[in-house]
Parts: structure tokens; C-alpha cells; sequence
């Protein structure tokens, strides 16, 4: 009898309605908006501004370029910034240090972050950091949280990530992992971007000097949003925020990455405005 | 009985009872009373252990008193003052609580002697000279008839004292006190003034000072942390309703457990806002034994846990708003709050600036919990480059350039070799003269008072060596390899006639 009367409920559903209903069904278990409406953005105002509540991975392959893998962090973690969600932590093994630098305050001001707000968080090992990774996920006042992990650990595993995942898309903080490496581990992030530093372009008074800070950014995972869906695409970090270069040669301003709370009412958002 | 070495002879260091009825003294030298005693039972005296020992033996006196310290004038242990103000009548006045301690020692196998008077002087004198007594309010007419060593003196002052035929502190009370200090020194008057109570003599309490506090006994010792833990959750109730009933909120709480083997541990938590949520208050306790791990050692069992609260301060009653938009600050100090009992205060940091050139001193690293009230400071000029990480240590490395001034050419950085397309600089930093020989400056973690020290705190700062004075200046460079890598590096020093300057690696651009 109640199997006659599901069976008979199912008919009356249209084939576009079962897909729906399926989507919305995957969408909760995977803890997100459903798929069709805003997918893991990567590409969606900016060049790769991100959404809340995501779990990003920047892989680059040597810790070297430590610095460039930042940038790429904090230039996305910048737009997330309002003024409910006002801070970033970023997370650290003590003893990865030294291999990679410690986020140094008056470089933090050219990427727009105030370092004063900006907390530095430095753990003995990966259970404490991925405690306090956790953690900060769970404050509400959190707009992202980047964590450096120079090198793999065993307790950093799919498992781990889902769990990252889950707890970011719930509570709208969004993490992004710094990794090093050509490796590639499963993990659930939504997001996996390679990045590799180019040769700067030209400055405009010095040919010898070094440029805005040029990379690669290839999007190995997730779904990329750019006109003609590239994966690939080459940016510039300016005064002004990203700024895509094209093939040919001059970087083509893109419409900077709109913070709506500023936290630096300095030389940099001067410029903001003479550039607009 | 234990022995010691003193100027390479195995001497006596101290004796029980039936020792010293046998015959052997301190200083005796050990050979000497083997002879006299030959079944003497003897062991080397591990000074460090017993100081050791005397220290958790004084903590556990806390349960009599708040205020305890071991006396070290005269010896690193051995003497324990309890400041019994307003305390005695919990016992049931002080005869009583002077004969509840002393058994409660004694029926443990110590020796015990003890006495209650009104100054530290008074007591030690009464305590060693005449056990027992309780001074009445005069000091003088009970220490009168004692011998002048009652007073904490050094062995050759009551030698010269003896000499002279002063042998009772009485034959000292009329003379003239010009005369006194002249011929034995101001330690004599001063011990006499502290003795009779002319002067204040202050006692350093081993334990943090507590305002408030929550306790629990237990019929049975318990030992697991869960249940240490559990217990604190119900305490930091108890406790966080008192001081809501009296409208404030506390910013250090420590935890003292009090094990049945006379040892107290503490744990202390600091917040970064002064606060009366028990649930909280749980929670960074839970963080900080967390980080005990190995530490933690319950013995043969805890019988009491009290949880204090200290550093108040006068909190309202808080209204939780639906449109609050300070809820979100406080969110945040939470979160700073858990990160630092569980990682420690120099874990969880930001960055504050210094007004400085150099670049490793212009930045501090601050603890977020204890944040100094902000200082006008002249942010970093924007037009300056300013590499996005800074390695805490410049690292030395090989530079080639084309001219002896110029940008260089190639580096060699951790064994690997990289070829600069571009370079601009120098730009040139001088030492700073004003404040040469310093350290890249980190702050002191908060001073909690604690009797625990956490190895581990130390640890999470690089230490940085000093730049020596005599490098004078240094020119930096932007330095980008072939592969699009920006390096900041410097070069220390010039080229001079006889002077190589060496080359580091100092950080790294985005």
C-alpha cells in the first residue's frame, strides 16, 4: 500500500523537478548554496575574488615562493573584509619560520591589511594548528583565515579538510591553506589555485627595477568564472588591487576588488580614488 | 642523616634526633662519626631536591592561609611563616590552629615546632627557641629570656655577641642603639626592630594573591584530569555567581589543586577582557591543561580544588542586544582568549610598530591578549618597499655583483644559485647609534604570577642575535631572479681596504 502510494507521489514530478530536488539534496550534504545558483566562485567579480565560506588552497611548488603565495592570500582575503567580519588570522608552525618569513607589517600595508589587525598565530605542531584553524573558522568576526603549511603532515588529510570545509561553509569564514609543492593530496577544498611567480613587467621610469609583483594563477580545481572560462590567467598586484595582464603585453585594469570596509585609510586607498 | 662536601671533606649537613643524642653535630666531618656511630645510615644531601620539596610543602600550607613563604634567611628551607590575619578563627582561634597544623605534620613523621606572634622576628625566635608558644601582644617580655641567636643572626655576630656577654635578647633591650650598630653592624638593630616589631618586615607569598575564590573537597582524592576539569566547570559557577553578585568580572583565574602528598599545582589563565562567564572560564582551563600533557601528575590523588579569581574589576550587567555590533569584538578577544590558554600568550601575536629604520626592530610582536595602550607611532612610509615576509634571522649568503656598489648579479641562497634579471637600490639604512646592542624587541609574555614557569614560551620567538654594534649600515636591495622572485637583501657594511662585507638574505617579496 505505501509503496503503491510513493511510487504514484513520484510520477507527478516532472524530470527538471527531479534534478532540482536532486541538486538540493547534494547541495545539503555538501553543506553549500545549491549548484546551480553560485558555485564555488573563483573568478566571480574580481579575478579571483572569493566567496564566504570557502576552503582555498594555493599550492605553489617551493617554499620560496612563500611570499608570492601570501600576496595571492591576503589580495583575496582583502575583499572579504566588512566591517561585521573585520579580521584575518593567519596561522604558523613555529618552525617553519625561518624556511619562510614571518608576515612583516610594513609589506602587509601594500597589500591594504592593517597589520595591527592582522593576528599572527604560531603553533608547536599541526594538531594545535589545525585546533586553532578551527577555532577561528568558528568566530563570527572572522573574514578569513590563512594557514601556512610548508610541509605535509599526516594529520592533514581529507578527512581533516571535509571537516574544514563543512565548518567554513556553515559558519561563512573562509580558510585559505598555503601549500608547497607538486604534490597533490585529496582534500575537499573547493578551490585549489597553482600559483607561479612571473618575471615583473616594466616599470615606467626604471627598466632595471623590479615591477608590480607578476603570477600565473592556474585554477586546478573548482569552477572558473572568468570571460571564456580560462583556467589560466596572469595577474599583477597593484595599488589598485589585481590587475589581469594579457598575452600582449600591458597589464588591462580590471575594476579593483571593492572592499567595502577599508581598514586603511592610507596612501593606498588615496590612490583608489585618483585611479577610479 | 645526610652529608655534604664542603672544601672537599664529606661533613654533616644534618641529623635526625637519635643522631644528635648519639653524639654527632652539623660540621661533623663524616669519617668522624663513623667511627663514633659505625652503623650510621647516611646520604649525600641533594640540596636542589629539597628546595624542591620545601616549595611544594609550602604551597600546600595554603589551605590554612592565603599568605605563605618560606623564610630563607636562615636556611633555603626549613622555615614557613603563614600570615594567620583574620584566618585563626576558621580554626577556632589560634592556640587551636597553631596545635592543628603543627599535628597534622607531625602525625605525617615530620618534626615540627611552631609558634604565633605578631612580627616574622618574633615568631622564628619563639618557633626555634620556644615552641609553642603564643605571644600575647609583648613581644618583648616573651623574647627577653631567649638567646641572642633567636634573633636570625649570622654565626660570627652572636660569636662577638657571646663575647661580650650578651647572651639573652633581654640584656640588649636598654643599650644604646648608636652603640649596638657601631660595634656589631645594622643587622643587629634591624633584627631586633623586626623581632619587637618596630619595624615591618613584608613576607613574599609563594602563591599568586587570590580576591575571590570557589573551593571543593573531596571525601576521595580524585586523579583524573576529566574530573579536575569537570569540577572546575562547576566552581567557575559557583564563582562567576559571586562576582556577578557583586557586579565585577575577573581577568586572571588560577587553579589550585591540592594533592593529597602536600604538593599544589597551579594553573593560571589570563583574559584579555575582564569576565564572569563560567563557561568560558571552563573552557581555558580546559585549553591550558591541554597543554599540560606530560605535566600534569595528580600523585596519589587531588582532595581539594579551588579556583581563583584575581585582577578584578568592576563590570555592569551586560544585556545581550540583537543588534550589537561590540559582540563581535568580544567574540574575537574570545577566541584570542582560548587560542592563548591552550598555545601560550607568545603564540597568539600582532604586530605593533616601532619607530625605528631597522627593519627587524620596526615592527614588535605583541601578545593579543595583553595589548599596551596604542602609542603615536609614524606608520612606515608607502612609497618605501617593503618586503610581505620578514625571516625573523637575515640569513648570510654568496652575492656576485658587477661592481663592487652596484645591484647584484647572482646569489647563492640555501645552496641554490639564482640569477637577478632586475635589481633597484641600494637603499640605505644606517645604524641606529642611539640604541645599538638591542634585540629585536619582544615583549615579556603577561606576568601572571604564576608558581608554574612554562618551559614552552620561551620557545616560540627566533632568537635573534644582535647585530654587533660596529655594523654600521646596511644598503638594501630589490633584488627579482629569473623566475619572477623578489628578494629583499642587504649588504652590511662598505667595501673598505681590508673589510669584506657580508651579504644576507632578509626577506621576501609577494
Amino acid at each position: 500500500m505505501f509503496s503503491v502510494l510513493g511510487s504514484r507521489s513520484l510520477v507527478l514530478f516532472t524530470q527538471a523537478q527531479t534534478i532540482e530536488s536532486l541538486k538540493a539534496r547534494i547541495a545539503a550534504l555538501e553543506a553549500r548554496p545549491a549548484l546551480g545558483d553560485t558555485p564555488p566562485t573563483a573568478f566571480a567579480t574580481g579575478p579571483l575574488a572569493l566567496g564566504p565560506g570557502l576552503l582555498e588552497e594555493i599550492f605553489t611548488d617551493e617554499p620560496r615562493n612563500a611570499g608570492a603565495a601570501l600576496g595571492l592570500a591576503l589580495g583575496q582575503a582583502r575583499s572579504l573584509l566588512s566591517p561585521e567580519r573585520h579580521a584575518i588570522i593567519y596561522l604558523q608552525l613555529t618552525s617553519e619560520t625561518q624556511e619562510t618569513g614571518l608576515p612583516y607589517g610594513p609589506g602587509l600595508l601594500s597589500f591594504g591589511i592593517d597589520p595591527s589587525a592582522m593576528v599572527l598565530g604560531r603553533m608547536d605542531n599541526i594538531v594545535d594548528l589545525l585546533w586553532a584553524l578551527e577555532e577561528a573558522i568558528a568566530c563570527r568576526p572572522v573574514a578569513a583565515v590563512i594557514a601556512d603549511i610548508a610541509t605535509r603532515h599526516r594529520a592533514l588529510d581529507f578527512t581533516a579538510s571535509r571537516r574544514l570545509s563543512l565548518k567554513a561553509a556553515r559558519t561563512g569564514a573562509t580558510v585559505i591553506l598555503l601549500r608547497y609543492g607538486r604534490a597533490r593530496e585529496a582534500s575537499a577544498a573547493q578551490l585549489r589555485v597553482r600559483l607561479v611567480p612571473v618575471i615583473s613587467g616594466e616599470t615606467p621610469f626604471d627598466a632595471q627595477a623590479p615591477g608590480p609583483p607578476r603570477w600565473r594563477c592556474t585554477l586546478e580545481k573548482g569552477q572558473a568564472r572568468t570571460a571564456g572560462s580560462a583556467t589560466e590567467i596572469l595577474l599583477d598586484w597593484t595599488d589598485n588591487g589585481f590587475a589581469v595582464v594579457e598575452t600582449g603585453g600591458k597589464p588591462r585594469r580590471i575594476a579593483p576588488v571593492a572592499s567595502p570596509f577599508s581598514p586603511l585609510p592610507a596612501a593606498l586607498g588615496d590612490r583608489l580614488s585618483e585611479a577610479g | 642523616m645526610l652529608w655534604e662536601r664542603i672544601k672537599g671533606g664529606m661533613r654533616l649537613a644534618a641529623l635526625d634526633p637519635a643522631a644528635s643524642a648519639a653524639g654527632l653535630f652539623v660540621g661533623q666531618s663524616l669519617a668522624d662519626a663513623r667511627a663514633l656511630v659505625p652503623n650510621l645510615a647516611v646520604r649525600e644531601i641533594d640540596r636542589a631536591f629539597l628546595d624542591r620539596k620545601f616549595a611544594d610543602f609550602a604551597d600546600w600550607h595554603s589551605n590554612a592561609s592565603p599568605l605563605v613563604a618560606a623564610l630563607p634567611d636562615q636556611a633555603a628551607w626549613g622555615d614557613l611563616i603563614l600570615d594567620i590575619t583574620g584566618v585563626a578563627h576558621l580554626f577556632g582561634g589560634e592556640a587551636a590552629m597553631l596545635e592543628t597544623v603543627i599535628s597534622r605534620l607531625s602525625r605525617q613523621g615530620f618534626t615540627v615546632a611552631g609558634s604565633v606572634a605578631d612580627s616574622v622576628g618574633a615568631a622564628w625566635a619563639l618557633a626555634h627557641y620556644a615552641p609553642g608558644t603564643i605571644e600575647d601582644g609583648d613581644a618583648a617580655t616573651a623574647l627577653a629570656e631567649l638567646p641572642v641567636a633567636a634573633l636570625r643572626l649570622d654565626e660570627h655576630e652572636i660569636t662577638a655577641l657571646l663575647q661580650l656577654g650578651l647572651k639573652r635578647i633581654g640584656q640588649l633591650y636598654g643599650r644604646d642603639r648608636k652603640a649596638l650598630q657601631a660595634r656589631f653592624g645594622v643587622r643587629l638593630v634591624n633584627r631586633l626592630d623586626q623581632a619587637l616589631g618596630r619595624v615591618e618586615e613584608r613576607i613574599t607569598p609563594r602563591l599568586p594573591l587570590i580576591d575571590l575564590f570557589a573551593e571543593q573537597r573531596f571525601a576521595e582524592p580524585v586523579g583524573l584530569i576529566d574530573d579536575v576539569l569537570m569540577c572546575t566547570a562547576d566552581l567557575a559557577v559557583r564563582l562567576a555567581h559571586t562576582l556577578e553578585l557583586k557586579n565585577l568580572g575577573a581577568q586572571t583565574f588560577h587553579l589550585f589543586l591540592y594533592r593529597v602528598d602536600h604538593q599544589v599545582m597551579t594553573l593560571s589563565i589570563n583574559a584579555s577582557r575582564a569576565t564572569r562567564d563560567s563557561g568560558h572560564i571552563a573552557r581555558l582551563f580546559a585549553n591550558r591543561a591541554e597543554r599540560l600533557a606530560g605535566e600534569y601528575d595528580a600523585g596519589f590523588g587531588i582532595d581539594c580544588i579551588r579556583l581563583a579569581a584575581s585582577s578584578l574589576t568592576e563590570t555592569a550587567a551586560l544585556q545581550l542586544g540583537a543588534f550589537g555590533t561590540s559582540e563581535a569584538s568580544a567574540d574575537l578577544d574570545r577566541l584570542y582568549d582560548r587560542m592563548t590558554s591552550r598555545l601560550g600568550p607568545l603564540a597568539v601575536v600582532h604586530s605593533r610598530f616601532v619607530d625605528t629604520h631597522i627593519p627587524e626592530r620596526a615592527v614588535r610582536l605583541e601578545p593579543v591578549i595583553a595589548r599596551t595602550p596604542p602609542i603615536a607611532v609614524t606608520p612606515p612610509d608607502a612609497a618605501q618597499l617593503r618586503p610581505l615576509r620578514l625571516l625573523p634571522a637575515p640569513e648570510p649568503i654568496e652575492v656576485i655583483a658587477a661592481v663592487p656598489d652596484g645591484p647584484p648579479a647572482t646569489m647563492i641562497w640555501r645552496r641554490i644559485t639564482y640569477r637577478f634579471a632586475k635589481a633597484s637600490g641600494p637603499e640605505r639604512i644606517e645604524a641606529e647609534w642611539w640604541r645599538s646592542g638591542r634585540k629585536l624587541d619582544v615583549l615579556d609574555p603577561p606576568r601572571t604570577r604564576s608558581a608554574v614557569i612554562d618551559p614552552k614560551t620561551t620557545l616560540h620567538l627566533p632568537k635573534l642575535e644582535a647585530f654587533e654594534a660596529e655594523a654600521t649600515l646596511r644598503d638594501y636591495y630589490v633584488a627579482e631572479d629569473d623566475g619572477g622572485r623578489r628578494f629583499w637583501i642587504f649588504r652590511r657594511g662598505l667595501y673598505g681596504a681590508n673589510a669584506t662585507p657580508g651579504w644576507f638574505m632578509h626577506g621576501i617579496f609577494a
